[in-house]
């Protein structure tokens, strides 16, 4: 049953990696940018919809409604008042560093800010689900796990849909493909870039919520999952849809279940060191084209 | 001599001879103290830029590298006896080792995994360093650090009550490392990597064997990133994993390279002469509210990248143009 | 060409940068003759994910210096006022060792207190050993901090082995009162400095009562899960289980001790993350039995106790914690040792510090007697255990243990009842 619980744990949690994976991969595959500001819009969304629940009352899953258009939005600026004018100066760039940097800046302004105006308490909502667990026969689910779990899902599969049955994700991903051949084919890169921004972004902050209900909101609560979405984009190939949900289950199931035989710190150093053998032979991923990126 | 005489020569050489006078006017231990942590940052923002700018190979876990120098030369030192003077090299290679066994699978893949590979990387080293408390009968403290022998006055062990022979310690590596980098930028192996840098399909075809360029500047960076941490462990005397291998020092090392001007011989050494002396002065003058100094550093970064994209050291060569041009005209003048 | 033009650009940057830092360097310097103020330097913590601790510190010793200057200051030095210089350490250990030498050598401070973290406190000892000027530890409670013959360290906290110590004679003094057998104990704790010291401390004092540990997991500090963790231990059923994690991680441990119902005997916490207010506004009911070690609550039954912790909570509107107190208390025994020495000299305010013998005043709140051994340890750091309880149905810290320290009227409740039974 110990097992057992490891393994369903894992996925859970694997879930939730894999939704924060999800807006990172995504930036990466359209702009070719390492958004280092990743874990920092997943920490104003915790915050936001902390805040909301405080003082309003409000559910943390009803304030979707609200945070995530905000989220879109403040990716949307990012993009075009931050993003953009650094891109536009690294026109011939592949992978523009300048912009990587850029975002990791970003990062530190944001934390500190959040921690100059709210500052470094940690926070968590305290709902009617929080804690609240299934029992099968002494094998126990959380509650507010399976909810983000089964939320990871649907936006995977809707995500999907979206890239490669509308017109707006196929312009999305021939962009990522080329942008100037993109541009010449008449598609609006900036904008698409904006919408790629404020639409990762806006994941970030929906993996924020949906962790609130049982994680705890601090300025630098970012750094804790930041690091484990890295390797899971790369793992599932950076700009890769399904690859960003493989890699966190993927993640998710051996932090639960090594740490079943092993010390968690031991774990830790195993997930790191296996990545790095797997990149000796898969260097582009599980999904990723070689030359995609 | 006539070449002497023109600013273009005798100014650089007015400054060296200026920062090597430094400690004839500054008395505080205080400000030498400061003085070398900041040489220690361009210094270890230069080692950088051998592989994350010559090389254009994003390296994010150069920590790792500092730390293999800082306690391997420590550990030497205490339990062996081995003075960190010959340490220095040990370290160096023994981080010069790690950059190539790093960099050795990891350098075929390009750009963004490579770099997030380096971070998979050092996290890795840096738990195992927390976690491990002996090696063998050597005990290295796990998380609870590592301290090194105090033992006073001790020039034979590269241990000084004074802060005058740090200050002049880590001068002295910096200049060597600034004159190693301007050699490789007009050495073949510097064309190499910036044909590399620039388009590495295209170098692969001219017949570079881009792998072997990257790895040779991967263990280079390493190697002398690893000496840096030699010098950090002699100056602090206490070695704490989080502090030493985590992504704070990584990350520091790259922002400071970027900032001051990437690829460049002295641009990185720039960056981390400005920004931690506006790291420091805001740190002190801005401790009353909580995260305001971090909160402007960061601010300053994004302003600096949008508004430098190139680095600092674009916007000081212009003035260092003037300058040499103003005297030249002045000494036309004398000379008519 | 000797050097590209850059070259020179940077040279001329340091030699400007260098002009405005001497330009700074005027002035400090303590005049002779009249003492007007005592200058004292506060390497804390300000910024970074250990800030808000850093916080609470430095509110704590303002109080206490704004109560010793108002009753006239330092007596001796013609009623010399008390000058706080707080520095941030960032929480990083060489930051600090640059904070301690400005400290000491730009701002002459004639001591220096501070640094919450012992991995900050290692490295400043040697500045501080090396100027001989006296280092006053309220905090830090690695056991090394004291044991390596410094001559200028003073430390007011307990060794975290004394903390181990006091859990495993508390867990068997419960088993033998309530008639509970201990045999099996799960170590849990975070795999930091003073995790694995808290390790070793449990695994030394353990040993020898015969307790046989089942579990050692040590885990990476801010983790995103730990429900693994708390799988591992609900399979071994430990009697029970010690925990030493910062407060994020502690409050993640205990709910999820909840959601997967977890029941050993007792749930024994090491202060850190537990003492933090924060951990039980987060984990609502599910602390509550849980008990923790530290040196100071606001019920305990000690003289001064309400006085002080009343007036901090009317001030800056929460309780102190045990930190927050021996910071206060670090300013009292230090003014008593300024009063002692009668001068600035470090070398008397060492001496002063080092015949330290206070029975009487608000130190009392934290010791009845405060002293130090050869090695500048304090002597008897007092140590209670409390058991997190709804009082009127608030969930609080009470003091239980050991009797007379207690909270009156209230005893432990062991073993641990249940999660159902709450």
């Amino acid at each position: 049953m110990g097992l057992l619980s490891a393994v369903v744990n894992g996925i859970l949690m694997g879930g939730i990696y894999g939704l924060l994976a999800l807006g990172l991969t995504l930036i990466f595959g359209i702009m070719k940018i390492i958004n280092f500001a990743h874990g920092a819009f997943l920490m104003v969304a915790m915050i936001l919809s902390y805040w909301l629940w405080r003082i309003m009352g409000l559910d943390p899953y009803l304030s979707i409604v609200v945070i995530i258009p905000l989220m879109f939005v403040l990716g949307y600026l990012t993009q075009r008042y931050l993003i953009k004018p650094v891109l536009d100066a690294e026109k011939d760039v592949r992978e523009p560093i300048g912009a990587l940097l850029l975002t990791a800046g970003l990062s530190v302004a944001i934390e500190n800010f959040v921690l100059m105006v709210f500052g470094a308490d940690y926070l968590m909502a305290q709902t009617s689900y929080s804690g609240a667990s299934i029992n099968l026969s002494g094998l126990s689910i959380s509650v507010p796990r399976l909810y983000a779990f089964i939320a990871t899902l649907i936006v995977t599969v809707l995500f999907y849909q979206f890239l490669n049955k509308t017109e707006l994700g196929r312009a999305m991903r021939a962009t990522g493909q080329d942008r100037g051949v993109a541009l010449l084919m008449g598609i609006n890169v900036p904008k698409v870039y904006g919408i790629a921004f404020g639409i990762g972004t806006a994941i970030a902050g929906l993996t924020g919520i949906f962790l609130i209900p049982f994680y705890y909101a601090h300025p630098t609560v970012g750094e804790v999952f930041i690091t484990k979405a890295f390797i899971i984009v790369v793992l599932g190939g950076l700009g890769s849809v399904p690859g960003a949900l493989v890699g966190g289950l993927l993640i998710g199931l051996v932090e639960s279940v090594a740490a079943q035989y092993m010390t968690a710190t031991w774990t830790a150093i195993l997930v790191y060191f296996a990545f790095l053998v797997f990149l000796l032979f898969r260097p582009s991923g599980l999904f990723g084209s070689r030359y995609e990126w | 001599m006539a070449r002497l005489a023109s600013p273009r020569y005798y100014l650089p050489v007015l400054l060296i001879l200026l920062l090597f006078a430094l400690p004839l006017f500054v008395k505080s231990p205080y400000y030498l103290h400061i003085m070398a942590m900041v040489l220690f940052w361009a210094y270890m923002a230069t080692a950088w830029n051998i592989v994350g700018g010559f090389a254009g190979q994003l390296s994010l876990g150069h920590g790792a590298y500092v730390a293999a120098g800082a306690y391997t030369s420590s550990l030497l030192f205490a339990y062996l006896g081995i003075s960190p003077w010959f340490g220095m090299f040990i370290g160096g290679l023994v981080a010069g080792l790690m950059g190539f066994l790093v960099g050795y699978p990891t350098l075929r893949l390009r750009g963004a995994y490579y770099a997030l590979a380096t971070v998979g990387f050092a996290e890795g080293f840096r738990v195992i360093l927390t976690n491990t408390t002996h090696i063998g009968k050597w005990k290295t403290g796990g998380a609870e650090g590592f301290m090194i022998p105090l033992l006073g006055n001790a020039p034979q062990h590269m241990q000084f009550i004074s802060k005058v022979p740090y200050y002049y310690l880590i001068l002295v590596l910096f200049l060597i490392l600034v004159l190693i980098c301007r050699w490789i930028d007009g050495s073949k192996l510097g064309y190499y990597l910036t044909a590399l840098r620039e388009d590495e399909d295209a170098a692969l075809a001219l017949g570079i064997n881009t792998a072997r360029v990257k790895l040779v500047a991967a263990t280079l960076s390493a190697f002398f990133a690893g000496v840096g941490g030699v010098f950090y462990a002699q100056l602090i005397r206490y070695l704490e994993p989080n502090a030493i291998a985590g992504p704070i020092m990584s990350n520091q090392i790259v922002f400071l390279a970027i900032v001051g001007g990437r690829g460049t011989v002295l641009g990185p050494a720039l960056g981390g002469l400005v920004l931690t002396l506006i790291g420091e002065i805001t740190r002190v003058v801005f401790n009353q509210i909580m995260g305001l100094h971090l909160f402007l550093y960061g601010l300053l970064v994004v302003l600096f990248v949008i508004f430098k994209p190139r680095g600092l050291i674009e916007f000081l060569e212009v003035l260092w143009n003037r300058l040499v041009n103003l005297l030249e005209r002045r000494e036309g003048k004398h000379a008519a | 060409m000797f050097f590209k033009a850059r070259t020179g650009i940077v040279f001329l940057l340091v030699a400007f940068l260098v002009t405005l830092l001497v330009a700074g360097c005027g002035g400090g310097g303590a005049s002779k003759g009249e003492v007007k103020e005592v200058k004292i330097g506060n390497i804390l913590p300000l910024s970074g994910s250990a800030a808000p601790l850093g916080k609470i510190g430095k509110e704590a010793r303002e109080m206490a210096v704004e109560e010793i200057n108002a009753a006239g200051g330092i007596k001796s030095l013609g009623g010399a006022k008390i000058k706080m210089i707080f520095a941030d350490s960032k929480g990083d250990p060489a930051t600090g060792v640059a904070e301690a030498e400005r400290l000491i050598t730009q701002e002459r401070v004639a001591l220096i207190t501070g640094t919450y973290q012992s991995g900050v406190a290692l490295p400043v000892s040697e500045v501080t050993e090396r100027y001989k000027v006296p280092f006053f530890v309220p905090v830090p409670s690695e056991d090394v901090i004291t044991e390596r013959g410094f001559k200028y360290v003073f430390r007011l906290a307990e060794k975290t082995s004394w903390r181990n110590r006091e859990q495993v004679k508390f867990i068997q003094d419960m088993a033998s009162k309530f008639g509970t057998p201990v045999k099996t104990v799960a170590l849990i704790y975070e795999d930091t400095a003073w995790g694995q010291g808290a390790a070793k401390g449990w695994e030394k004092y353990l040993g020898e009562a015969g307790l046989q540990i089942v579990l050692k997991e040590p885990y990476p500090r801010n983790s995103s899960d730990l429900t693994p963790v708390v799988l591992k231990v609900k399979q071994l059923k430990p009697d029970i289980i010690f925990l030493c994690s910062y407060v994020s991680d502690a409050a993640l441990l205990t709910n999820t001790f909840a959601e997967h119902k977890v029941k050993p005997l007792a749930f024994i916490g090491t202060s850190g993350g537990f003492a933090d207010p924060v951990y039980f506004k987060t984990t609502g009911d599910n602390c509550e039995y849980f008990f923790d070690i530290s040196t100071w609550e606001p019920d305990v039954n000690r003289p001064f106790s309400k006085e002080v912790n009343e007036k901090f909570k009317q001030k800056y509107g929460y309780d102190m914690n045990a930190e927050a107190v021996k910071a206060y208390v670090a300013m009292y025994v230090i003014k008593d040792a300024l009063e002692r020495a009668g001068s600035l000299d470090p070398e008397a305010i060492r001496k002063a510090l080092a015949e330290t013998k206070l029975t009487s005043g608000v130190t009392q709140m934290y010791a009845p007697e405060i002293a130090f051994d050869e090695s500048g340890q304090m002597i008897h750091a007092p140590l209670v255990i409390c058991q997190f309880r709804k009082v009127d149905g608030k969930m609080e810290r009470v003091t239980v243990w050991p009797e007379k320290d207690a909270r009156p009227g209230w005893k432990p409740v062991w073993p641990f009842p249940g999660w159902d039974k709450k």
